[in-house]
């Protein structure tokens, strides 16, 4: 399957009369932009905010992050079986607005798996967010059933900021790209006698569906990771927008659609891919709650993985707690096997250090990349400006704030400064691959 | 006391109520037992329940030293 | 100048070998012993006290030492505390290590020891202060309590993010997140790693899975109606007047009880001394911690051969791992010498 991606590199975002891209500067007309969102009638109130690296803003409660992108000279949409029909992602022409991202954000009301992000000053490191120009869509929605619990679909602000996406990212359609990136990965069995004398490599992902019920989990061309069997997919596909991100996971830990869309791991593997590595491909699992789901799964994709032949596997776990029990025992089934295997995984030490830092440990574990602890207290100063609403950070159930603690007090202080766990910074340890923090003994 | 045991090449089983404390000692075959203070035993129970229950329990340890296991295994007990 | 204060025992301080180990805490101000070779690598400190203690004294009576010092130090100013090195002293690693962690928890103030690797206070006190790897025996003195001082310059300096493996502490397992200052991101990392690990070349795993401690399984008893079961119980069943005189807590000590011929444990003639349940069910029926009465039917029954005359008992609670797995060495030659077969232990 051959993918070409056409990139826009964006340097700034502002207001104005024509959407469209021009040196570096790409212009939105708000009402347009505004008007498609709302063509969703449940959602009820939606206002565009931009921001941009540097500015003295912290947005919360972020509950997605996604890269323009639309396809090119075809009806198709960049999110089959989400934002219109389905479609074999992973193929033709894809443009990308870089350097910016569309973020679903609540104008009131966060849910346990929100984020936060600060545009710059001390907090700023937590999340890579921090240093892409964000297209805030804040949004209020008609979704009164779940308005106040903490765990959320938020499906019309998702969809909303899936489809704001697409439409900005339409309007380079016929514009040259700055440069085409092209992913090029052939049939696994008829590759060069070169390519295949190197180890064998699959990426095996385990995107969340913990949730029993429909409308949270991580979604495979708009079916439910919950009601799935691993499955071999192309690394183009998981580019295209065949991924979009769940609606429960500790945000931290997130795998957001953007991270599907530029996931670090499948670059860095196509780049290797020929010469020091022959990329087999990703296998799709999931991370299902009861010990047979779990089992089920793992024996699937390490069975799958040894069926293609692989000799080596990294495996990305979104998540922490039970779904280490999923890690780890994948890890176990990939090396009794005979097949080498890396670990992406974030840590729970606790907020003094000292807690086991995964659930459950195995000695096959020997190989493991640590992108960050979900248990770190982080205190920072008020911002100028809030996208969003502050409150939900410590009133609405977001994981990694709360109301009062006796010793820490609450999240969110009068003066605006907030003390919450790195848990909640969005996508904060980046386990998709572009976390540049590890984990050390203290 | 059980991997000093067991290193020293006798089979052992270990009645134990705290089971993840069982698997963190090290112990390869262990029964649950009713609680710590009575751990073969139970005050709400008549003597012959109480004594039912000893031996059933007992007897399924007797059983697992009689047992090839591979890994540190939980033996099921029925009362 | 901040201010240390130095932590050792009686042999350092020039009192006395074994035979003064029992020696009562004193403070004395100023520099004893290897509070000289500390203070040539301590600069931004200076030693005002120095403690002694006597091994035994802080072996035998803990709290009662623990107090006493507490007293010294509550009359004194200090920013830093220091103890050792202790080589591999073994009663002296675990002095240093019990003060220390006391100081950090009641005072605040940061600890610093030193003891050779097998010394039983690493493990005992690594996560409470920090221990750095020392040498065997007092000839690595200086080299120590370099360490020790280096450490020291930093902590009193303000530096609050010290990583065991560039100051060379032992792990402590309290781990924290920083970033890289490589800035080499994780997708990467774990790209090298695999592309290494299917090589066969080393590599470092962030995170070091610590090593679990599997016995490997005794093979099974071939014919139970031939075997010989022995009972060893860590419940504190005792006969009632506790004649090995085992301890209720944190035992040392362990028994042997013969029930050769008896069909079940008698409330009366046994009882239970362990201090860490609530002992009315079991000494109503010792049966329930040592079911001697339903291995004493399957004897009978035939399903078990026979049930070894004695039972072995210790007290579970607050006892050391080391000092269970002594106990049980003990017990082993009377285990061999009775031809027992088969173990239960049952614990509370």
């Amino acid at each position: 399957m051959k993918l070409e991606i056409g990139n826009f590199f964006v340097k700034k975002v502002k207001f104005g009369d024509v959407t469209k891209f021009s040196k570096g500067i790409f212009t939105i007309n708000k009402e347009e932009a505004i008007a498609y969102v709302k063509e969703d009638q449940h959602i009820t109130d939606c206002d565009i905010v931009i921001t941009h690296p540097g500015d003295e803003t912290r947005i919360v409660p972020v509950k997605e992050a996604i890269e323009p992108r639309a396809k090119v000279g075809t009806e198709e949409v960049a999110f089959p079986g989400v934002t219109g029909s389905l479609s074999q992602a992973g193929l033709g022409r894809t443009n990308a607005l870089k350097g910016c991202s569309v973020l679903a954000v609540g104008k009131h009301w966060g849910s346990f798996g929100d984020g936060l992000i600060d545009m710059s000053g001390e907090g700023a490191k937590y999340t890579m967010f921090s240093q892409l120009v964000n297209i805030c869509l804040v949004a209020d929605t008609d979704e009164e059933f779940e308005r106040h619990n903490a765990q959320k679909k938020n499906k019309a602000i998702r969809w909303g900021a899936h489809r704001l996406a697409e439409f900005l990212a339409k309007a380079v359609e016929n514009e040259e790209p700055d440069e085409v990136e092209v992913f090029d990965l052939g049939s696994i069995t008829k590759r060069d006698p070169e390519v295949e004398a190197l180890p064998s490599v699959v990426y095996i992902m385990q995107p969340q569906s913990q949730m029993e019920e429909k409308g949270y989990n991580v979604l495979y061309y708009g079916w439910d990771l919950n009601q799935f069997v691993p499955t071999l997919v192309h690394p183009n596909e998981v580019m295209d927008g065949a991924v979009i991100g769940a609606s429960y996971m500790c945000c931290s830990s997130k795998f957001s659609t953007y991270e599907f869309q530029n996931n670090p791991t499948i670059k860095r593997l196509y780049k290797e891919h020929g010469q020091t590595v022959n990329f087999l491909g990703v296998i799709m699992s999931n991370l299902n709650v009861s010990l047979e789901q779990k089992e089920r799964s793992i024996m699937v994709a390490s069975k799958l993985a040894q069926m293609v032949g692989a000799d080596g596997a990294i495996i990305g776990e979104e998540g922490y707690g039970n779904t280490d029990a999923d890690f780890i025992g994948c890890i176990v089934a990939l090396e009794d096997m005979g097949i080498k295997t890396v670990g992406m995984t974030n840590e729970c030490t606790g907020s003094d250090g000292k807690s086991q830092p995964l659930v459950t440990l195995a000695e096959e574990a020997n190989a493991i990349v640590s992108c960050g602890n979900v248990s770190q207290v982080v205190e920072l100063p008020p911002m100028k400006k809030v996208i969003g609403e502050l409150e939900s950070l410590g009133r609405d159930g977001i994981s990694g704030g709360w109301e009062s603690d006796e010793k820490l007090g609450p999240s969110v202080r009068p003066d605006g400064s907030i003390i919450m766990l790195n848990d909640s910074m969005f996508c904060g340890d980046h386990v998709c691959g572009s976390s540049k923090k590890t984990v050390k003994e203290f | 006391m059980v991997k000093t045991f067991e290193k020293a090449g006798f089979p052992i089983v270990l009645m134990c109520n705290l089971i993840p404390v069982a698997t963190t000692v090290g112990a390869n075959r262990i029964v649950p037992t009713v609680s710590i203070p009575y751990p073969l035993g139970n005050p709400e129970l008549s003597e012959k329940e109480q004594l039912d229950l000893r031996y059933h329990r007992v007897g399924v340890a007797l059983d697992s030293l009689t047992t090839d296991v591979s890994e540190q295994t939980v033996f099921k007990v029925k009362i | 100048m901040k201010k240390a204060v130095l932590y050792i025992n009686q042999f350092f301080a020039g009192i006395g070998g074994e035979e003064k180990a029992d020696h009562a805490p004193e403070i004395r101000e100023g520099l004893v012993g290897p509070g000289l070779a500390l203070k040539t690598n301590l600069k931004s400190a200076e030693i005002t006290h120095t403690i002694i203690c006597g091994d035994n004294f802080m072996g035998s009576n803990t709290e009662e030492a623990i107090a006493i010092i507490n007293g010294f130090l509550e009359g004194i100013d200090f920013d830093i505390f220091f103890a050792g090195p202790a080589f591999q002293a073994g009663r002296y690693g675990v002095a240093c290590g019990t003060i220390c962690k006391h100081v950090e928890n009641t005072f605040g103030v940061k600890t610093i020891t030193s003891m050779h690797e097998e010394n039983p206070g690493v493990e005992m006190f690594k996560k409470d202060t920090y221990i750095f790897p020392g040498g065997k025996s007092a000839a690595a003195m200086r080299k120590d309590t370099k360490k020790m001082g280096i450490l020291g310059d930093k902590i009193l300096a303000g530096e609050t993010f010290l990583e065991a493996e560039k100051e060379g502490f032992f792990v402590r397992g309290i781990r924290h997140q920083v970033w890289r200052e490589d800035g080499v991101e994780a997708a990467d990392r774990a790209v090298d790693m695999l592309i290494k690990k299917m090589a066969g070349e080393e590599f470092v795993s962030e995170l070091p899975i610590p090593k679990l401690d599997r016995v490997p399984v005794a093979p099974p008893i071939k014919d139970l109606s031939k075997a010989k079961i022995a009972v060893v119980s860590s419940g504190g069943i005792v006969p009632v007047d506790n004649p090995d005189k085992i301890q209720s807590s944190s035992a040392t000590r362990w028994g042997r009880y013969c029930i050769a011929g008896e069909a079940s444990l008698k409330s009366g003639v046994y009882k239970t001394i362990h201090g860490g349940y609530d002992n009315t069910v079991a000494n109503a029926n010792p049966n329930v911690v040592v079911p001697i009465d339903v291995l004493r039917k399957y004897e009978e029954e035939g399903k078990i051969g026979k049930l070894h005359d004695y039972f072995y008992a210790t007290v579970g609670t607050g006892t050391a791992e080391g000092e269970a797995a002594r106990m049980a060495e003990e017990m082993i030659p009377y285990l061999k010498e009775a031809g027992v077969d088969a173990i239960v232990q049952i614990a509370t």
